[in-house]
């Protein structure tokens, strides 16, 4: 089976995906589902709902597939036809419209693709988009090139919690001086956001409990601390279980939304313009 | 929303409107359920439509289903209660029956009414046209 590219009518993105496919010589039959190619995507989305990604927007276009993998929205896309699955965890769908393109994750691919990572990003920065980019302080030195190329319009840093637990948080071993980097870096962004999700973590003794809103205040202290100010743009926000979810996790009662006030209190010590992320 | 006006959208006498957008139809004892011109121009082109199970009971106002589009997912609510006879299986071949011929082939399920007074609450043509324009 050959490169099917799904478009519709009037999608910006889907004229890129094609322009970039057309100059790479990459051989495709495009189907618009709004036009001659209705019948085929109603039946190729009968048969992989589960697969596609639908937004509070609808269905994010073009979706592309091989016969092997599908890719869906413009950032995937061309890193699949960059470099195939090396760039797996870098891109996810995103959300945002018309001249952003988010799901872009500095720290969930293989730092040994940098290279072919960042030439997605200059290619997308090259073609007028704004990149809204997502760290969570691993990968620091991807995130400097960014940094130095000026490919980000936006940064989203989530620091996750406090020096101790970042690793518990993660799920995984995490170098500290790598977050301690980003995070300075990430203050260097002409425009960026820190945030921290109160998220479950594992206590040594094997209980899983919410980060502490004292555990929030030293996350906020440690931004103070790296950047040297009080003053950053620095976001809380309710841990939204995913449906993969543990069954420690799902034994763990929801936190209530307004728990995060006390929350917000605690991190002004540090960060005086702590808000609640409500989005 | 809707890309026409109004009056552009057709909405037959004979049948009854839910506010939520679906519509229904007595046949004998049965009542035949789907979605309005309304909502399916609303919509655009369906992709999907998730259908309820034969034998399922739902209350009124209950989300018995969804349809998927380009745009959009959206719930389908039951306009009067009662359990599912048959659903419209042609749509999971051809789910744009729906915007083509939303009041004939593009039907959703057929229920068995718990009350078929249920169907007297419901809204007229003139109800629901009136609660269109005051959207």
């Amino acid at each position: 089976m050959g490169n099917t590219l799904f478009t519709v009518t009037g999608c910006t993105r889907c004229k890129i995906v094609k322009n970039f496919m057309n100059d790479r010589s990459i051989a495709y039959i495009e189907k618009d589902m709004k036009a001659e190619g209705k019948e085929d995507f109603q039946k190729f989305y009968a048969a992989n709902r589960k697969a596609i990604y639908r937004g509070p927007e609808g269905i994010e276009f073009p979706v592309f597939l091989d016969g092997a993998e599908i890719r869906q929205g413009i950032g995937a896309v061309i890193a699949y036809l960059q470099a195939g699955k090396d760039l797996d965890g870098f891109f996810s769908v995103g959300t945002l419209h018309k001249e952003w393109v988010d799901g872009i994750h500095v720290s969930s691919g293989n730092p040994a693709y940098a290279e072919e990572f960042l030439a997605v990003l200059r290619f997308l920065k090259n073609v007028n988009m704004k990149l809204k980019v997502d760290t969570n302080g691993k990968n620091s030195r991807i995130l400097r090139q960014i940094l130095e190329e000026g490919l980000a319009s936006l940064t989203v840093m989530e620091v996750a919690g406090p020096r101790g637990l970042y690793g518990r948080i993660l799920g995984e071993a995490v170098d500290i001086s790598e977050v301690e980097e980003s995070i300075a870096l990430t203050a260097r962004f002409p425009r960026y956001q820190f945030r921290t999700t109160v998220a479950p973590v594992e206590r040594p003794d094997g209980e899983v409990s919410y980060l502490t809103p004292e555990e929030v205040a030293a996350t906020a202290g440690m931004i103070e601390e790296i950047t040297g100010s009080k003053k950053q743009p620095y976001k809380i926000r309710l841990f939204r279980r995913g449906k993969e979810a543990d069954d420690r996790l799902k034994a763990l009662d929801p936190m209530p939304a307004e728990a995060l006030f006390g929350y917000r209190s605690a991190a002004r010590v540090h960060q005086v313009f702590t808000e609640i992320d409500n989005e | 929303m809707s890309d026409k006006t109004v009056e552009e959208l057709s909405f037959p006498e004979e049948i009854r409107y839910h506010p939520e957008h679906t519509w229904a139809k007595i046949e004998g004892g049965l009542v035949r359920v789907g979605i309005t011109d309304f909502a399916q121009d609303s919509l655009g082109p369906v992709v999907f439509v998730e259908l309820p199970g034969i034998g399922d009971e739902f209350d009124k106002d209950e989300v018995f289903g969804c349809v998927e589009s380009a745009k959009t997912v959206s719930d389908l609510y039951m306009p009067v209660s009662g359990r599912v006879e048959a659903v419209n299986h042609q749509l999971e071949e051809s789910p744009d029956l729906v915007n083509t011929d939303p009041y004939g082939s593009g039907w959703i399920i057929l229920i068995n009414p718990r009350d078929p007074a249920d169907i007297d609450n419901l809204l007229t043509r003139d109800g629901y046209v009136s609660l269109l324009k005051e959207a």
